[in-house]
């Protein structure tokens, strides 16, 4: 007859030993549980004897959406510990809860994530009158560290308190009624024995009300799928570092192996062991750790303990000892734990030790006798369809659409880490015209396991791969030769749509990017993805498209923060800006960026006297470039472009007269001529042409007089000069093909009245027997000079 | 206005009679308030210490029921590390940027825990062993020779013999050599006197002891520490304010508050001192709120400049055109907080102005874009 609810915070030791103690006492009929009602007819699963930590996996597409939710569940789960005790004491087990797939659960990825977000004033307010750092350091004070008697009683008014403000939304409402629903008919159910309630915490006050309130009682209907729709639950292997606060977005307590050490043996052996495996740790990696340091530790620990009141050092007791004791210098962020959230870029060596053993490494493992997930039965139907079961080696024609298909399943799969699928040759930069894969296909004993372990990021092949695809975008953190990889992978596979989160990562490692020269080359191969593969089936998609926005966008601050006086020209940023250029002429009005805004980064660039020379050459030829990009083309929304670069030319206008060409180099090449005048350093010369030429090759062969003024300005220099900017400047004509040399020399023969074509200019000496004859001299001088010591090693 | 003195972050209510001193310390400041917590006091006390470690904390991070304010904005973690430390037997070292309210701290720590905050040493190229540890009267010390009576202490000395914090500003900017005096007063808790004979001679730290020194992460020209001396020390970075709308809000105050003093009667725009303040934050963390990271401004950008900025803000407006500033007076005036010294940094800032700015709505910001070409050169 009567019900008890216990409302508790996932993922909490001191919760799972209130659940496990209650059980133990009442021995119910009946133990409801908050989790997916789809999977009660199969609860028995949960309990052949897994190793912790699992999930139960949600998976779910039809036409509109796609999802993968999950459930997590490790040792010191009040979940869990309802389901065993619940077992053991002989009551009946159900989850109450709505499918994950459901409407009111839409956009949770973790069940059991932590509901505090929703109630972010009410949190902050008791920890300011708590005078703690966050909502983890509050709970462990009220709760894990604070005396077991009237535990319930306290987490019942602590949720009240919480939930009382704010009414909940429409999608709790949703779901309390229909846990409410299964309490009803589990009551009427047991007659007079005993119903217990574990849901989470801030779902407790509203099925208490609900339970007041006499309603006919029937066992409710688990919701069943939509039409069209697939989808199901299953159990899948989980880990430690997916649980950690410190590593994911939607994720509960933090500190998985330190909480299953307390859950385990109780406080001071938790804390014990906390410092034990974080000097073991630090010693592994030839860290001083002294005896005197842990003593400290412990002192600091144990009087941080009383001063706050626990009996036993609790977690950030003891993370506050050890992070007094042993840091001995500045931090550059704040100590992890003093704020929820991901570890941040630049923490101290010894904290990001300290977060690791916190964190674990723990991995579970399902019982052999676990019905698969569903990716199991997915690989094999998508290998066995393809013809790709056998052991056999495929040489794969990628323009064929057929052979496509097979390759992208392939690269799926080792996209997921499963072995025995190796691929010998292949497409490996985007850029390159291979247009053929080998494969080779051999049978392993690991398969299954990697598939099973594989399958905890999805239920088919596609979602999975595109599961692990982000969680590679996450990882890359500001590497992005990692993200171009990933993105790569990503058109190789197939996947084409990808989740808001993996986009906001890739951005994130995009604005992060420090290094010119590789954002250039990803920007050039995403580019060509996004202008016209249709191989790979990538034009024009969302995710190329917010790449190259974020990567032009990037660009063009790393160009303006470049420093440095003459050097040799650095070819890769040089690359970058011309990668620019194509981004903002190819996809810049489909994508929406700004031409005036580059225009006037560009002006600054090129009359700032602190940048390279190179670099002001390429971003005045980026300018000239970009001129006929103008807004009166339709490409800008910003307005007027002509005013943004006629401030551009009022921002930088100084020195050299470079700062004066934008509007007036659309038009005519006669400005054209006045930069490159004004611009004209001997010695710099051709770096700066380098970077000129790379970027407004065209615009530089088809202005008028462009090319004479530069014969006019190399014939003037010094025979010093000109030695010194030579290899420059041989680099910077590189950037013609042959036949626009052949242009160039003709004109200039043409200039100087001479006869002849350009081509034989080009080709120097006529006479083959001369130039070996030459050569032949060269070689006796230097030989000469080398038998006298006269020269040293080189040439 | 790179005074180190000057105390951050800081609401000081001058009590009655203490109106002839600028600035009282801050054991006459809140003499009050010590005396109702040292009342309402029923935790066990550290040895010589004037209030429990309980009592010491809700000095710092407030106490309503006591009427206690909070002095302190930031983690309560670190002023309980901060307190533990101080307890042990190793000392504290508040190290981070300018700016950030490591001397306030420190201030109020001492007169918690002793109940005086003045036995304080200012680190500075010229600080010598004498000024720390002790010196002589030599018109005694040629008359008697070496006694008690001609032996003048130091802050150092007085704290050990009396059993009370000492305050140690600054501490890298002494020599290493300056510095290292402080080992053995750190880790024996003796300070030999070898003029002196007898019992004289050694001077044992009473209960109560221990230093708390404080050390700028970004000034030109600072020491190292020996290794020897950081063990001895506990280090706790005080970092800039975390939260946006606790500095907004301060920095509004104390804007305000020396705006009226300057004889403004516009009070500042809000929206004027968001976009000023984000500015500050980002340029100070290297970070835009979309995500893009910067390089970071060489020059410090803490809340105490972004308050002194507001205050020049609100002067140009005032002045020139008897109105609150606009973002045109945030440029002007950020120029020479920016770029104090350092044309990079100009750079830096005519960069994030041009590239960094124009995406996010809002007025303010708007304008503040359009303002960018008021950076001088």
């Amino acid at each position: 007859m009567a019900v008890t609810f216990i409302g508790v915070r996932h993922h909490s030791p001191a919760c799972a030993r209130l659940v496990a103690a209650t059980i133990d006492e009442l021995r119910p009929a009946y133990v409801l549980i908050e989790g997916p009602a789809d999977l009660n007819d199969r609860i028995g699963e949960l309990l052949l004897g897994h190793e912790l930590p699992i999930a139960i996996f949600t998976s779910y597409r039809d036409e509109e959406r796609r999802l993968g939710s999950w459930a997590p569940m490790c040792a010191y789960s009040p979940e869990w510990v309802a389901l065993t005790h619940g077992q053991a004491a002989g009551a009946e087990l159900r989850f109450i809860d709505l499918p994950a797939w459901h409407p009111a659960l839409e956009g949770r990825s973790n069940r059991y994530a932590d509901a505090e977000l929703r109630y972010a004033d009410v949190m902050e307010r008791l920890c300011r009158s708590f005078d703690v750092d966050n909502v983890d350091v509050l709970w462990d004070h009220l709760f894990e560290f604070a005396p077991d008697d009237e535990l319930a009683e306290r987490l019942a008014t602590y949720f009240d308190l919480v939930r009382g403000e704010s009414a909940a939304g429409e999608s709790d409402t949703a779901r309390e009624a229909y846990m409410a629903s299964w309490v009803r008919a589990a009551t009427a159910a047991a007659g007079d024995r005993p119903v217990v309630v574990i849901t989470g915490g801030f779902h407790r006050p509203a099925l208490v009300a609900a339970n007041a309130v006499p309603l006919p009682s029937s066992w409710p209907e688990v919701p069943a799928l939509p039409e069209g729709a697939l989808g199901g639950s299953f159990l899948v292997p989980y880990s430690f570092r997916r649980l950690d606060a410190f590593d994911g977005y939607q994720s509960g307590m933090p500190s998985p192996a330190y909480y299953q050490e307390l859950w385990e043996s109780g406080p001071e052996r938790a804390a014990q062991h906390l410092v034990e495996s974080v000097a073991g740790r630090l010693r592994e990696r030839k860290q001083a750790v002294s005896t005197a340091d842990l003593i400290a530790a412990r002192a600091t620990a144990e009087g941080l303990a009383t001063v706050r009141g626990h009996r036993h050092p609790a977690r950030t007791d003891v993370l506050d000892g050890l992070a007094s004791a042993l840091v001995n210098e500045a931090l550059d962020v704040p100590l992890p734990w003093s704020s929820r959230g991901t570890l941040r870029a630049g923490s101290h060596p010894v904290v990001v030790e300290m977060v690791a053993a916190l964190s674990g490494t723990r991995v579970g493992r399902l019982h052999p006798g676990t019905p698969a997930p569903p990716l199991v039965h997915d690989l094999d139907v998508s290998l066995a369809r393809f013809g790709l079961d056998g052991e056999t080696d495929l040489d794969l024609d990628l323009t064929q659409r057929a052979e496509r298909d097979r390759s992208q399943v392939l690269h799926r799969v080792r996209v997921l880490g499963v072995p025995g699928f190796h691929r010998g040759s292949g497409p490996s930069t985007g850029l390159d015209p291979v247009l053929r894969e080998r494969w080779a296909l051999r049978p392993d004993p690991g398969r299954l396991t990697a598939v099973i372990e594989a399958g905890a990021y999805g239920a088919t092949l596609s979602d999975a791969c595109a599961a692990v695809l982000a969680e590679r975008a996450a990882a890359a953190g500001r590497d992005v030769d990692a993200l171009a990889a990933v993105l790569f992978d990503a058109a190789l596979a197939g996947i084409t749509d990808v989740s808001d989160q993996a986009l906001a990562d890739i951005d994130a490692t995009v604005a992060a990017a420090a290094d010119l020269g590789a954002l250039g080359r990803m920007l050039a191969v995403v580019l060509t993805m996004w202008r016209h593969d249709r191989i790979f089936g990538t034009a024009r998609t969302a995710t190329s498209g917010r790449v190259i926005v974020a990567a032009v966008r990037r660009i063009l601050w790393l160009a303006e923060g470049v420093r440095g006086g003459p050097a040799p020209a650095d070819l890769p940023r040089i690359a970058a800006l011309a990668a620019c250029r194509d981004g903002l002429r190819h996809a810049g009005g489909a994508l929406g960026l700004s031409v005036s805004d580059a225009l006037e980064v560009a002006g600054r660039v090129a009359a700032d006297s602190g940048a390279p020379p190179d670099l002001r050459g390429a971003a005045f030829g980026l300018q000239w470039a970009l001129a006929d990009l103008t807004p009166s083309s339709g490409t800008d929304a910003a307005g007027s472009g002509t005013d943004a670069v006629g401030s551009g030319n009022g921002a930088g206008g100084s020195g050299n007269g470079v700062g004066g060409l934008g509007a007036d180099v659309r038009g005519s090449g006669v400005d054209a001529l006045r930069v490159v005048r004004g611009a004209f350093v001997p010695q710099s010369a051709g770096d700066w042409l380098a970077g000129l030429f790379a970027l407004a090759r065209e615009e530089v062969l088809h202005a008028e007089g462009v090319v004479g003024l530069l014969d006019e300005l190399l014939s003037a220099m010094s025979a010093e000069d000109f030695l010194v900017a030579l290899p420059g400047l041989r680099q910077a004509f590189e950037f013609f093909p042959p036949r626009e040399r052949e242009t160039i020399a003709g004109r200039l023969l043409a200039r100087r009245g001479l006869g002849g074509t350009g081509r034989s200019l080009l080709r120097g000496v006529t006479e083959p027997e001369v130039v070996a004859a030459g050569m032949r001299l060269d070689e006796q001088v230097e030989a000469l000079l080398l038998r006298e010591g006269l020269v040293g090693g080189r040439d | 206005m790179t005074g180190r003195s000057r105390p951050a972050i800081e609401v000081v209510e001058v009590t009655e009679g203490a109106d002839q001193v600028q600035r009282p310390s801050a054991e006459v400041r809140y003499a009050d308030e010590l005396a109702r917590l040292r009342e309402a006091d029923t935790a066990a006390r550290p040895p010589g210490w004037a209030l429990s470690v309980q009592a010491a904390r809700r000095f710092v991070v407030g106490d309503e029921k006591l009427n206690v304010s909070r002095k302190f904005v930031g983690d309560p973690s670190l002023i309980d590390r901060a307190l533990i430390t101080l307890a042990t037997s190793r000392g504290l070292m508040l190290v981070g940027d300018p700016g950030t309210a490591k001397s306030l701290l420190s201030e109020l720590l001492a007169a918690a825990v002793s109940g005086d905050s003045t036995l304080t040493i200012q680190g500075g190229a010229a600080t010598t062993e004498d000024q720390i540890r002790y010196s002589w009267n030599y018109a005694l010390l040629v008359a008697d020779g070496p006694s008690t009576r001609s032996l003048v202490p130091a802050p150092l000395l007085r704290g050990m013999a009396e059993g009370r914090t000492v305050r140690f500003e600054e501490i890298t900017r002494c020599p290493l050599e300056v510095q290292d005096c402080l080992l053995s007063p750190l880790s024996d808790r003796v300070l030999a006197i070898p003029e002196l004979t007898g019992p004289e001679s050694m001077v044992f730290a009473r209960d109560g002891f221990n230093i708390i020194a404080t050390a700028n992460t970004r000034d030109r020209g600072v020491n190292d520490m020996s290794s020897a001396l950081k063990r001895r020390f506990n280090f706790e970075t005080v970092f800039p304010i975390a939260d946006f709308v606790t500095e907004l809000t301060l920095v509004a105050d104390e804007a305000a508050k020396l705006l009226r003093r300057s004889g403004v009667t516009a009070e500042p725009r809000r929206d004027v001192l968001e976009v000023l303040v984000t500015t500050f934050r980002e340029l100070r963390t290297g970070e835009t709120a979309r995500g893009d990271s910067m390089d970071r401004l060489s020059s410090v950008m803490s809340t105490a400049e972004a308050v002194s900025v507001a205050h020049a803000v609100g002067l140009r407006g005032w002045f020139l055109r008897g109105e609150a500033g606009n973002a045109e007076d945030v440029v002007a005036c950020l120029a020479g907080t920016a770029a104090k010294d350092n044309a990079e940094d100009l750079a830096k800032l005519r960069r994030y102005l041009a590239q960094q700015v124009s995406w996010r709505g809002g007025d303010q910001w708007r304008a503040l874009h359009e303002a960018r070409h008021l950076l001088p050169g």
